[in-house]
């Protein structure tokens, strides 16, 4: 039983352990202020709308192994965290604004969030200044609910130290609970919306604990 | 046989008309029509978007003008308010029933729930309590003209180009009206031509003094009518339609020239009834401000002179007055008239159009029947919202050491139109420098660098 238990425990601490340790030695690069843009469109029965903000904060970390020189195709060890406050994101009517942020129920959920499971670099860039294409899993959080997405992105070095990201993906708002608003009147907004991004990350100094 | 489906019945202006309105629809994509749906309007009645936590310092007249305004303002909560004289405090907070009254404005800074102040006592007393909520952390419209001295103007001028974090609202209601930024767009167009003269006037027979059973009080009250601290009819009550008319010329003056006497109300005060003064433009344009408590002959107007029309605004409207050698534009051949006398205005009524198409008895009312003073207040509360939200989101984002990036974040907000500091100051100057003129009677040169905050 005693044998069983320190089992248990020793496997626990491994666990525990293994990202402690990997994380130790993984470049960090955290997300840069007025360098990136989240555009979120959709449509409706009269014209198409959309919101915007330069406020994406987050941060990606990337196992040393994986070479940005010498880049190999394949599964790449990162962990990314994306976070986008919803009242940011504005069009230019202040009414239509405050009727999504009610649609996507901001009082309770402040924040969008992503969260990568995976990431794979289908090809090595083919030139130094040619993008890097990932195929990436992840999980976005909107309104309080979680869902499972698959999305393409490219990343290009900028300068020595940053990244740049850019991907895009269409979403449904009633995945995510959301109720495409008709509350203005006769018509009503699409259930499709597409969420494009372009992230700039810059490279942090201290490691990454 | 219907003689309704006969094409006599559907006459030119009509069709026209409606044409132009389906138009202009289309290319809104049809929006607007539907903004004015009952179901929209009812709607976003009962969504409050945000609720900003504000107090009002100063109660007298003018600040319980501000209480009521602010509570037909759903963004607004009215917490506290504040005045040295314990009636006032009385009758603000029977205007807000669920703000505290207290007696000091430091109460009100240090209370952490009030996140906004509307500073509207004497003007002479701006500059203290403006600094002070500033400091404190406070959001803040100060009522115009923002001080009664050049030094003052400037110190709380750039104490809010400092607080970049915090909005700081001039009084100058004029400039969050809806109604004149549509018409700033049509004249700055160049519907009315060159720019000739303006003439803006104030006229109200009233005493202009306040009654107290307490000596002191009375004095106190009757702050405007004191020479030392009042900047006269010019300065107190001509500030607005001064800022207005040089926003609208798009100048800033060089010079004014000033007359004012004491004719009717020979009571003992010290500042005059009637004034007159002179605003020359560069370029050659002059402004003519003409203010009485002595006669209220034609209220309160402002009549801007073109090479091409003579544009005049009272209050919520405006008409356009043309010169027989003006180009046609076209809409206006539809428009609606209006006669004044000998003279034919065109209503100059902004979305006109589109009132046209609801019902024909819409076109005899303005658009915007609210006052100036609610536009102002709804606008400092949603920047209020807008730069509060920003500050919060981008800490919680970024490292808030880059103060360059949260001052470029914040710079790319989107505002709603309001006056800031620098246009609060200028017209400040331009109060003072006006009433100083009519006091001594003489021309007065106003220099660029006098205008500029620094």
């Amino acid at each position: 039983m005693k044998t069983k238990q320190t089992l248990i425990a020793s496997a626990v601490i491994l666990l525990l352990g293994v990202p402690l340790r990997a994380a130790e030695n993984w470049v960090r690069y955290v997300s840069q202020p007025g360098a990136s843009l989240v555009k979120v469109e959709g449509t409706s029965t009269l014209h198409d709308w959309s919101v915007e903000t330069k406020l994406l904060g987050g941060f990606i970390e990337l196992d040393p192994a994986f070479n940005l020189e010498k880049p190999v195709p394949g599964k790449v060890n990162a962990r990314v965290a994306v976070l986008i406050p919803v009242r940011q994101l504005k069009s230019d009517k202040t009414a239509m604004d405050t009727v999504m942020y009610e649609s996507m129920k901001e009082k309770d959920n402040r924040r969008i969030d992503y969260r990568l499971t995976e990431m794979t670099l289908k090809e090595a860039p083919k030139a130094a200044d040619a993008p890097f294409l990932f195929d990436t899993t992840g999980e976005l959080v909107v309104a309080g609910v979680t869902n499972k997405i698959q999305m393409a992105v490219t990343m290009v070095r900028v300068g020595a130290d940053k990244l740049k990201f850019n991907g895009s993906i269409p979403v449904k708002m009633t995945s995510f609970g959301i109720q495409p608003p008709t509350k203005f009147g006769v018509f009503s907004t699409g259930d499709d919306v597409k969420l494009t991004f372009e992230w700039l990350t810059a490279r942090k100094e201290e490691t990454a604990k | 046989m219907n003689n309704a489906e006969t094409s006599s019945d559907l006459n030119r202006r009509e069709f026209l008309k409606g044409g132009s309105f389906a138009t202009l629809m289309t290319l809104l994509g049809g929006v607007e029509i539907l903004s004015r749906s009952p179901a929209r309007a009812a709607d976003l009645d009962t969504l409050v978007p945000f609720q900003i936590n504000c107090a009002v310092i100063g109660v007298g007249t003018w600040g319980r003008e501000v209480l009521a305004t602010l509570a037909r303002l759903k963004t607004a909560q009215v917490t506290a308010v504040c005045d040295t004289y314990p009636a006032s405090v009385k009758r603000g907070t029977n205007a807000a029933p669920n703000a505290k009254g207290v007696d000091d404005y430091r109460k009100i800074l240090e209370d952490k729930e009030v996140k906004a102040v509307i500073v509207a006592t004497p003007t002479h007393q701006h500059k203290e309590i403006v600094l002070a909520a500033l400091k404190a952390g406070k959001h803040v419209y100060c009522e115009a003209p923002l001080a009664n001295s050049i030094d003052d103007a400037r110190a709380i001028a750039r104490a809010a180009k400092e607080s970049r974090k915090q909005v700081f609202q001039a009084g100058l209601q004029n400039r969050s009206d809806p109604q004149r930024r549509f018409l700033i767009d049509f004249i700055r167009a160049g519907a009315y031509g060159k720019p000739i003269k303006a003439r803006v006037q104030w006229h109200k027979k009233q005493s202009w003094r306040l009654s107290s059973p307490n000596p002191d009080r009375e004095q106190e009250i009757n702050w405007r009518l004191n020479k030392a601290i009042s900047l006269g009819l010019v300065g107190e009550l001509g500030i607005h339609q001064i800022d207005a008319a040089s926003w609208f010329l798009n100048q800033q003056p060089v010079s004014v020239a000033g007359f004012g006497s004491i004719i009717n109300w020979k009571d003992g005060r010290e500042v005059a009834d009637s004034v007159q003064a002179v605003f020359e433009y560069p370029g050659g344009a002059a402004l003519t401000f003409e203010s009485t408590l002595a006669n209220s002959f034609d209220s309160d107007y402002e009549v801007y002179y073109g090479t091409d029309a003579a544009i005049m605004v009272r209050g919520p409207k405006a008409w356009m007055f043309k010169e027989v050698d003006s180009p046609l534009l076209g809409w206006e051949v539809y428009a609606r008239k209006d006669t004044f006398y000998k003279e034919t205005g065109i209503a100059l009524i902004a979305n006109a159009t589109k009132l046209t198409s609801i019902t024909e008895k819409a076109t005899d009312e303005a658009t915007y029947t609210s006052t100036p003073l609610y536009f102002a207040l709804e606008s400092f509360l949603s920047n209020v919202n807008t730069v509060a939200t920003a500050v919060e989101d981008f800490s919680g984002t970024f490292d808030t050491s880059d103060k360059a990036a949260l001052d470029k974040f914040l710079a790319d907000l989107k505002l709603t139109p309001a006056a800031g500091y620098a246009e609060g100051y200028a017209a400040t100057v331009m109060a003072i420098k006006a009433n100083e003129a009519v006091v001594k009677g003489e021309k007065t040169a106003i220099g660029k660098e006098l205008l500029e905050v620094g």
